[in-house]
């Protein structure tokens, strides 16, 4: 059994990677780029999060909110352990930006990263209310969980079972989310809720990325990532619909 | 960042031919650092000729066997390895940085969970960390190994896994496969391929009964393995594998520095990315190789553009540029080449540099 393979067929092939030792440098660079996209909108998620926590009416929402902000954090700190392994310096890496930092609500930035911060591009919009922040936390709830299926089968295994482990906390975060929905339209707020839908829907489905997108197809090559983003997209638009029908909205 | 700390050899065990097991023992201060979870390995570095060599060795050890070993088995050409097996000696002090690697699942005293572990060659390092460490730690899971070897001879571990069996009665089965050499069963003869596999899932092992499975080997034998696997109903969660040493990228060859910085303004830049290679000209001031990248159409990566994360490291194959931060990269890697290229400006007026190595 002496025979060797070159890493990459044997990537291409659906074979995963256990130690940082074998990781090729490409491999090494584009796993940086998903994991730090990672960490940094989970860091700005919680601080955006972190202020609708005052919006909240009542206790079980301010419990919810709270919860959702420290573990949003705590999600980011285990997957930048493992950039760590890499070589991040971790404690500068933190606070490189400032997370909380938000732009007007009517700018629209697309899909674009802004320099150096690698957040998906709606976690740079404000929330305005309490309804806001219940409908961006169900949008990108879904959507969270139709990421959390794609990345939980990466192939470097020590950040495959960071994710598996994170996969159903962000999933009680979405369901956290619908039902806060669900109390809202049975109190009369359809009205300030599909405003707030039709202001986050385009914004999260931007974080899907683009349609025949060639960095997927190098990730894909490395076993980073296995559905293409508009695959992704359809699924997390279809969820919506059954969740948001479901509602009557 | 983890760092290096010295070991002190205090047995070195002729295993077969051409492996051997080290004894290593830390410093009394750095004893709980070393501490370590079954399936994980150290890393060593040691200069040859001038050039630092890494070498990742997976400890074969188990967690309550009170001791840290490794096993080396000589790759052909392997300057680190041939040193392990033919200068070692008890009394040497030898360098390596704290036990990493996942390759486990969490221990549970009540658990009674059948486990699988396929390993060809050395690949048995890991397997037999963990075959010991769960046996001990749970006394009501079994642990079924198929070993794949060349021939007896070439078997490593070959008595300590009769004695486990031994041991554990009952509950730690071994099926040797050999490559060159007839057994009684044919089955046991020849490699472990998909038709294998899926003998052995017939007739020696019930794919439902199985909790979860660790692989260790070279690649293809790990594809093979894991695809029949997950035929067989395993999920992917269930399947760990650890690649083999011999796909360890090769020596961080130092480059000639020279730091005299050429008269000029402009650079003449040459990246190559995902094997394409592309030839501009920057400034030498105030755009950094990563920018000058970006701004020639080159999806290169970075994230922090700080000098904090690393993503955008690539190597200087060709000329000198100047970091102005460096928070990530170690002085190895330093010396090997590396550079971020997001803080990387060009002194000279030719620079080379690859994403790809």
């Amino acid at each position: 059994m002496s025979d060797t393979m070159n890493i990459e067929d044997y990537l291409a092939q659906g074979g995963v990677l256990t130690a940082l030792g074998n990781v090729p440098a490409r491999y090494r660079g584009e796993l940086m780029r998903l994991m730090s996209s990672f960490v940094d909108s989970e860091l700005a998620a919680s601080a955006g999060f972190a202020s609708s926590i005052n919006f909240a009416p009542g206790i079980k929402e301010r419990i919810a909110a709270s919860r959702i902000t420290l573990e949003k954090a705590d999600h980011a700190e285990r997957v930048l352990a493992v950039m760590g392994d890499f070589g991040t310096d971790t404690r500068r890496y933190q606070s490189q930006h400032d997370w909380a930092a938000r732009v007007e609500r009517d700018t629209d930035l697309g899909a674009t990263r802004r320099e150096g911060d690698m957040r998906l591009s709606v976690f740079h919009y404000p929330i305005n209310g309490w309804t806001d922040a219940v409908v961006m936390k169900v949008l990108q709830g879904l959507a969270t969980g139709v990421q959390m299926d794609e990345l939980a089968r990466v192939s470097y295994t020590p950040l495959a079972e960071v994710f598996r482990e994170i996969a159903p906390r962000e999933a009680r975060h979405a369901e956290l989310g619908l039902e806060g929905l669900g109390r809202i339209v049975g109190n009369g707020g359809q009205s300030e809720v599909q405003a707030s839908l039709a202001y986050w829907r385009p914004r999260v489905a931007a974080g899907f990325g683009v349609a025949n997108s060639a960095r997927y197809d190098t990730q894909a090559r490395f076993g980073i990532r296995h559905t293409p983003n508009e695959t992704l997209l359809a699924r997390w638009e279809k969820l919506v619909g059954e969740h948001l029908g479901a509602l009557g909205l | 960042m983890a760092r290096f700390l010295p070991l002190k050899v205090t047995d070195v065990r002729r295993e077969t031919r051409d492996a051997v097991v080290l004894t290593l023992a830390p410093r009394d201060e750095d004893r709980a650092l070393f501490d370590f979870t079954q399936g994980q390995y150290l890393t060593f570095r040691r200069s040859f000729d001038g050039e630092e060599l890494r070498r990742s060795y997976s400890i074969c050890a188990g967690v309550d066997d009170g001791c840290l070993q490794v096993g080396i088995k000589r790759v052909d050409g392997g300057a680190f390895s041939t040193w392990a097996n033919e200068n070692l000696a008890p009394g040497d002090m030898i360098e390596a940085m704290p036990p990493m690697g996942k390759f486990s699942l969490p221990l549970d005293p009540n658990a009674a969970r059948h486990y699988v572990g396929f390993a060809a060659g050395s690949g048995i390092t890991p397997v037999l960390s963990i075959v010991k460490t769960v046996l001990r730690r749970e006394p009501k899971s079994r642990f079924t190994l198929v070993y794949a070897n060349r021939q007896i001879s070439s078997i490593m571990f070959r008595e300590e896994l009769e004695d486990l069996k031994n041991l554990y009665l009952g509950r730690f089965s071994v099926l040797h496969v050999l490559e060159s050499e007839a057994q009684e069963i044919d089955l046991f003869t020849g490699r472990i391929d998909a038709a294998k596999m899926t003998a052995l899932f017939d007739r020696w092992i019930d794919p439902k009964s199985v909790d979860a499975a660790f692989i260790c080997g070279p690649e293809p034998m790990m594809l093979t393995v894991a695809q029949s696997l997950r035929d067989h109903g395993l999920r992917d969660d269930q399947i760990r594998f650890e690649l083999f040493a011999s796909g360890q990228p090769g020596r961080a060859k130092a480059r000639p520095v020279s730091k005299a910085t050429e008269a000029g303004e402009g650079t003449q830049a040459t990246v190559t990315l995902d094997g394409a290679t592309r030839s501009f000209s920057m400034p030498r001031e105030g755009q950094t190789i990563l920018d000058a990248a970006i701004a020639s159409n080159m999806d290169a990566p970075y994230s922090c553009k700080a000098g904090v994360c690393s993503t955008c490291r690539c190597k200087v194959l060709e000329g000198e540029v100047e970091m102005a931060v460096n928070h990530a990269l170690e002085d190895y890697e330093v010396r090997a080449g590396y550079v971020l290229s997001c803080q990387s400006y060009p002194l000279t007026d030719r620079v080379v540099v690859t994403y790809d190595e």
